[in-house]
Formats: C-alpha cells, sequence, structure tokens
C-alpha cells in the first residue's frame, strides 16, 4: 500500500481530481488535481503556525473563523481584511502543507482513501503540484536520515541526556531541549514552540546526534561515549568483543535502526563504507 | 504588497545577469518557490546545500559570541556570484533569498541593492 500512494496520487492529479486523501498520519486536499492544503494530527496545524508569537492575534484568527470559516475562505478573508500580506500567508501556509505532507505520506501511514469532493476550512491560497510535495516528502526523509539516521525519533517523546560535557546548541536548539521532559511528543514540541513539526525533527535529530537526547540505543558505559556517533565509532574501528556486545546490544534495542548497519562480523578486514560515512556524518553533526 | 511568485518574477527581470533565484526555508532546506536555473542549475538542490553554508556560519557566529545578523553572504565562483541574503520582519525569520549570477553581466553593487527591494516587497 505505502509504495502506491505516490502513484494514486498522480493518478489523481492526472484526473484533475478535488477532494480528500485520507490516511492514518494525516490529510492531503487536492484541487483540481493539485495539493492545496494537508493536515495532519503529528504536525500543528495552520492556526497555530499563524497566531504562533503573537503574530495573528487569536480574536483576529477566530474572527475569520466565524466570518468565512463556513465558506471555505479564510484565507481570503485574512487577505480582504489586510490582516496578513500576500506574501506572508503564503509562506505561512506552504509551510503548514509541506510539514503536515511529510507525515500524510509517511510510508508506514496505512491505507488510503479518497473522498471526492471534500473542500479544506481554510481556502485556497498557492496550489502546488502533486510532484513538487512528493518530492519535496522524500527529500525531507532523506534529510533526516543524512542528520541521524533514527526514525523512530520522529515519533517517540525526546529524552534529554544530562551528560557533561556536551556541545553547544542554537538558541532553537535550546527551546526543544528545554522541552524534552521524556512525555511530549515531537508534535507538541512543535505546537508549544509554534513551529512546524518538521523543523522541530530536524533539531531533534541534530540533537540526538550530537548526544544531547537519547537515541534509544542503550549503552553501559555513558562516560566513555556520551554520543551515539561515538559508540558507532568505537564499535566499528575496535573490532573486539566488548564492541561486539555494543552491537549486539544495540541489535536487540527496541526501534533502533542502527542494527543493519553495523556488519555482522566485525573482525572482517575491509572497511564498511556505510559505517565510516555514518561516523563522518556523526562527526559532522557534532562540529 | 507581492506574493512570494511576483517577488521571484521581479528579482528574474529587474536584475541584471540572474540565472536563478530561489526563496528558501534554511530549517528544512526547502525551496519554497524557485524561478529560472534551468539544466545548469538545479535551485532546489542548491537550496538545500546552501542552507548548510547559513547554518555553518550562523554556528560560528554564535560560537564567537559576536551579537550581529547575516545580511548576505556571497561566494564568487570562476564564471559566477551566488549571492544568498537572509530574510527579517515578521513571517519571514528563517528564510533567505538565493541569487545565482553570471559574473561577466552582474553588477554586483545593484543586485544587491535590488535584492533588498525585493524583500521590502514581501513585507506587509
Amino acid at each position: 500500500m505505502t509504495a502506491q500512494v505516490p502513484s494514486m496520487l498522480v493518478r489523481l492529479a492526472e484526473r484533475r481530481a478535488t477532494g480528500a486523501l485520507l490516511r492514518d498520519t494525516g490529510v492531503l486536499y487536492l484541487a483540481d488535481g493539485a495539493v492545496v492544503h494537508a493536515e495532519s494530527p503529528a504536525a500543528p496545524g495552520i492556526d497555530v503556525l499563524l497566531t504562533a508569537g503573537g503574530r495573528l492575534r487569536p480574536e483576529l484568527w477566530r474572527e475569520a473563523v466565524d466570518e468565512a470559516g463556513a465558506a471555505c475562505r479564510i484565507a481570503g478573508y485574512l487577505l480582504d481584511h489586510r490582516r496578513m500580506s500576500g506574501g506572508e500567508l503564503e509562506i505561512r501556509h506552504l509551510s503548514a502543507l509541506y510539514d503536515a505532507a511529510y507525515f500524510a505520506l509517511a510510508p508506514d501511514g496505512g491505507p488510503s482513501r479518497f473522498r471526492h469532493g471534500a473542500v479544506h476550512w481554510f481556502g485556497r491560497v498557492r496550489p502546488v503540484g502533486v510532484a513538487d510535495v512528493v518530492r519535496e516528502t522524500r527529500r525531507r526523509r532523506r534529510y533526516l536520515d543524512d542528520l541521524w539516521p533514527h526514525s523512530h525519533l520522529d515519533a517517540a517523546p525526546p529524552v534529554r541526556v544530562r551528560a557533561a560535557p556536551l556541545p553547544p546548541v542554537t538558541r532553537r536548539q535550546q527551546d526543544v531541549l528545554d522541552l524534552a521532559d521524556g512525555r511530549r511528543t515531537p508534535g507538541q514540541i512543535a505546537t508549544r514552540l509554534g513551529r512546524p513539526a518538521f523543523h522541530t525533527l530536524v533539531d531533534i535529530r541534530r540533537l540526538a546526534a550530537a548526544g544531547h537526547l537519547e537515541t534509544g540505543v542503550r549503552t553501559s558505559d555513558r562516560s566513555t561515549a556520551t554520543a551515539p556517533g561515538t559508540r558507532t565509532a568505537t564499535a566499528a574501528s575496535a573490532g573486539s568483543g566488548p564492541a561486539a556486545t555494543t552491537s549486539a546490544t544495540a541489535r536487540t534495542a527496541p526501534g533502533a535502526s542502527l542494527a543493519p548497519v553495523l556488519p555482522p562480523d566485525l573482525t572482517g578486514g575491509a572497511p564498511d563504507v556505510a559505517v565510516l560515512l555514518r561516523v563522518r556524518d556523526a562527526l559532522e553533526a557534532r562540529l | 504588497m507581492a506574493n512570494t511568485e511576483t517577488a521571484l518574477k521581479d528579482a528574474m527581470t529587474s536584475i541584471e545577469g540572474v540565472i536563478g533565484v530561489a526563496l528558501v526555508d534554511y530549517t528544512s532546506g526547502m525551496a519554497l518557490g524557485t524561478l529560472g536555473g534551468g539544466k545548469e542549475l538545479d535551485l532546489n538542490v542548491a537550496a538545500a546545500g546552501n542552507t548548510d553554508v547559513v547554518r555553518a556560519k550562523v554556528r560560528t557566529m554564535e560560537l564567537l559570541g559576536l551579537k550581529d545578523e547575516i545580511e548576505d553572504i556571497l561566494i564568487t565562483l570562476g564564471t559566477q556570484y551566488h549571492l544568498i541574503r537572509l530574510l527579517r520582519g515578521r513571517g519571514k525569520n528563517g528564510l533567505f533569498l538565493y541569487l545565482a549570477l553570471d559574473k561577466s553581466r552582474a553588477n554586483l553593487a545593484m543586485a544587491r541593492h535590488q535584492l533588498r527591494a525585493i524583500e521590502a516587497d514581501l513585507e506587509v
């Protein structure tokens, strides 16, 4: 089913379909075969992104919903009443659209249904082609995996590592760390911060790569290996008994996608290019 | 009160020697809009790659303790200029305009000036 979602989308685009593509992880709205909106329970909605940081006062948002929600033209209302410029509305809307689409088109998002004729209440801003959305969604998935290849971090509540010393973080990353209490999911953190969920996932992967957040790979000795990246490096280069134990632990850890990359026989002669690339990426992420 | 498409079109038509222009979100590396580029320059790839340039510079400034903001970044190639202008202001934080110019036809000072005007147009 998962591989069929893009081809189903392409067929809908070719037929210039209008309606909603429903999946467990989100909804994609099409109009005349182009994507006009997307929503996902894992990403903050357009209302959150527009009112974030007091940009649009909540009462003005409610007014727009009351006045234009039933007619499905909130975007038009915001523009007509000069609540926002065309450029800013477009930027924020596209940002919300691609953000939710990333989850709606997730490979493990379950079966898809298409409800013909469904229209989103926000109204049309700037439709984007199905091909663009599919390409960008794939690029985002690759991008996250290049940062730190542990996709379970996208959904699991991030857990802080309180070990010193850790590399300094940026202000935006600090905001994420401050909210990582082991209970809030990445989506909830994004909503609290009023930022797109994907941006929060980028920060989470970087923080995990740098050792600030748990990756979900258990280790018995954190003092010698503060970052998961360091652990990988140790396992790959040492090739001795303890390193093999580390890889075995990694393999049994729940949701750890580290395992398939580690060679089963660490004493083998040829260097494992995939591991070396990953070590390099992890080191770069710590820069 | 330009929308993004108009702003990119302005950049394409008003700046001398433009090869391509993109409006990029630098956290996700996504191009919110692109114009020009063609076969010689894939702007989506350029957008994603140049976010690393911006990130590295922002990071360096934080490490140096410089309490300042980047206005633009210029990269000079043998035959091209690449200009990155970070956008400020409401709703535009975390975005940059990326401009690729033909070095033999472009006037760098003019291009920077016009890019600033286009940024202002994106404002309310």
